[in-house]
């Protein structure tokens, strides 16, 4: 498998440590770009869309669920699936996620294998 | 206006009932005493004519005797004569005696008198004498005009006395039927005003009672059914108003006893959803450093790292594993603002070297922000307690960092100011709304535009409030929404030798 061949995410994650995690963990397999802020993402994501975005719901400026919603106003980026982050994780903090168009939620903190899983699924289920 | 109380309406009404049967009783009681006034001249009336009448006959019974015996010579003329003149007297004394008070009828009753006397004395005893022995001349003396004008006389004067006491009985007679008619007319009036009154005071009680009545009943039901405003017009009679105005101060001690449980109500609703925020965000802070701290120990021992990148990240967990500790720090100082006695491990401390070392430890490994520090020649001591100033200047250095975007610049400035060192944080970030300047020292506060963008606990500028306050110190802040903030410090200098001498 060459790196060309790998599936390409985006990481959106202000948290500089938390950045570095998710993408160490999923670098294994995939090919990691990422960002600190909603505008940076926004900004990657129409140079280029990739086959996932891992995104932070919580971000200085644009926050991740405002990101979110531009992604799914945007035709070119409508069909890209996202995995929230949330150290927010009542069924209202959820649920507003997934309404706003996440295809999956994962809560803060959260175990390395789970993460690699919903990548894998959702990277899959996106060809 | 105070109303007429109850008792006080009864009192009214009895009075004007005793007045109107006054009335009707003084009416019926004149009216008596009228017609028994009438009743006795009535009867002095007819004595006086009964008497009148029978001097008359006596004088017609003379008159006769003296024509019969003058003609005939009969001894029964002569003894009718005299019998009729031995009554004269007490007739005319009767006549006398019925006539006693009256001037009018007195004078004609002493007027018939003379005038029998003479007639007797001047006609009858002498035409009487000389008919025994001149039975012609008697006979002639009978006869003539003179004694039929002097019997003509008395009569006239009998029938004056029994005219007048006629008319007066006429008009006795009809003052007694006015005054029997006015009598009536008083009492039935009395009568019908005391029975109008009756029904007046009727719908006066049931105006003054039954009405508040009513309506206090109807407000007791909706008070029942939960509604506490209603009040009620407390305009009413003495004894239905107290009843009203009791049931309106119920209703009031009701209502803002409902609003006291009401308001205590909200209280612990609002003080439970802070503890629910509150432990929500405490879980929300925690959350963040110890996925990076769980994440990183779960990789590490179950991949294989080069031995940079193992360090790399055993260092993340490290200072990961520092942020749960400081966290932690943060919680306990709460407690201790709470407990609301800091205590201070005091020492002389240099603010500019306090200064360095902390900016050194934000800055040196930071690559998105830009570090201007301005300090002063001079030292700056203070006498305080070293961490918990580097505490405070650490909470500032961290703000201004966290709450700018990537790319600002970040100015610290130390400067002394008499004998107060001021110590300035400016950053160029988001700022802070003017409602919320200087709620930002509040425990636990965060703005609405902090809390949906940055994590943080509300926790740092409260403690940092604190410390500096404990130190005799101030700390302020100044905010231009949209283009950055300035925090200040102010601390008193520490004495010694050089700034005693200031």
């Amino acid at each position: 498998m060459t790196t060309a061949a790998r599936p390409r995410i985006l990481v959106v994650e202000d948290e500089q440590p938390l950045r570095e995690l998710v993408v160490v963990t999923l670098s294994d397999e995939f090919d990691c770009d990422q960002v600190a802020d909603g505008e940076a993402a926004l900004e990657r994501l129409r140079e280029a869309p990739p086959r996932l975005v891992v995104l932070d719901s919580m971000l200085p400026g644009r926050s991740g669920i405002d990101v979110l919603r531009e992604m799914r106003a945007d035709p070119n980026l409508r069909d890209v699936p996202v995995l929230m982050l949330s150290a927010w994780q009542s069924s209202e903090d959820v649920d507003g996620a997934m309404d706003a168009g996440a295809d999956s939620f994962l809560g803060k903190p959260f175990r390395v294998e789970e993460l690699v899983s919903i990548a894998h699924e959702l990277v899959e289920s996106s060809q | 206006m105070k109303q007429l109380s109850l008792v006080g309406r009864v009192t009214v009404l009895a009075t004007a009932v005793a007045i109107g049967v006054g009335v009707m009783f003084v009416a019926a009681l004149l009216a008596i005493l009228s017609l028994r006034s009438a009743e006795n001249q009535e009867k002095k009336s007819a004595a006086t004519t009964v008497a009148t009448l029978r001097v008359e006959n006596l004088s017609v019974d003379v008159g006769s005797a003296v024509r019969g015996y003058a003609l005939s010579r009969d001894q029964r003329f002569k003894d009718l004569y005299n019998s009729a003149r031995i009554r004269v007297p007490s007739a005319l004394d009767d006549l006398d005696k019925a006539v006693a008070g009256d001037a009018v009828q007195s004078r004609r009753a002493a007027e018939a008198r003379d005038q029998m006397d003479s007639y007797i004395a001047d006609y009858a005893g002498p035409v009487i004498q000389i008919s025994k022995y001149f039975p012609e001349a008697a006979r002639g003396q009978a006869a003539n005009r003179e004694s039929r004008r002097r019997a003509t006389d008395i009569r006239t004067t009998l029938n004056k006395i029994t005219a007048l006491e006629s008319k007066r009985s006429a008009s006795r007679s009809a003052h007694v039927h006015e005054v029997t008619r006015g009598a009536i007319i008083v009492g039935a009036g009395a009568l019908a005003l005391s029975a109008a009154l009756v029904l007046l005071f009727g719908a006066w009680v049931a105006r003054g009672v039954a009405r508040p009545v009513r309506e206090t009943t109807k407000a007791a039901s909706q008070v029942a059914a939960g509604d506490f405003g209603v009040r009620l017009d407390e305009h009413a009679a003495g004894e239905v108003a107290a009843l009203v105005s009791g049931f309106n101060s119920m209703a009031r001690s009701l209502d803002s006893g409902r609003r006291e449980v009401l308001a205590q109500n909200q209280q612990l609703r609002e003080s439970e959803q802070h503890k629910r925020d509150l432990i929500s965000m405490v879980s929300h802070e925690l959350r963040t450093p110890l996925a990076s701290v769980l994440g990183f120990t779960t990789l590490l021992l179950e991949r294989d790292f080069a031995p940079d990148e193992q360090r790399r990240y055993l260092e993340i967990v490290d200072t990961q594993a520092r942020r749960l500790a400081a966290l932690a720090g943060d919680f306990l100082d709460v407690q201790l603002l709470e407990g609301g006695a800091m205590r201070l491990e005091r020492a002389p401390v240099d603010l500019i070297e306090l200064t360095n070392e902390q900016t050194r430890l934000f800055f040196s490994h930071l690559d998105t922000h830009h570090l201007v520090l301005e300090l002063p020649d001079e030292a700056v001591v203070i006498d305080g307690d070293r961490d918990r100033l580097a505490q405070v200047i650490g909470n500032l250095l961290s703000n201004a960092i966290k709450y700018s975007p990537a790319g600002g610049t970040v100015r610290v400035h130390v400067e002394l100011e008499g004998d107060r060192a001021v110590l300035m944080v400016n950053d160029q970030g988001m700022g802070i709304a003017e409602d919320d300047r200087e709620r930002v020292f509040e425990k636990f506060f965060r703005s609405s535009e902090a809390s949906a963008r940055i994590s943080g606990t509300g926790l740092g500028l409260a403690v940092a409030r604190e410390i500096v306050e404990t130190h005799g110190g101030e700390i302020r802040v100044q905010s231009e929404p949209g283009s950055g903030s300035t925090f200040w410090i102010e601390l008193p200098l520490k004495r010694t030798a050089a700034t005693a001498a200031r």
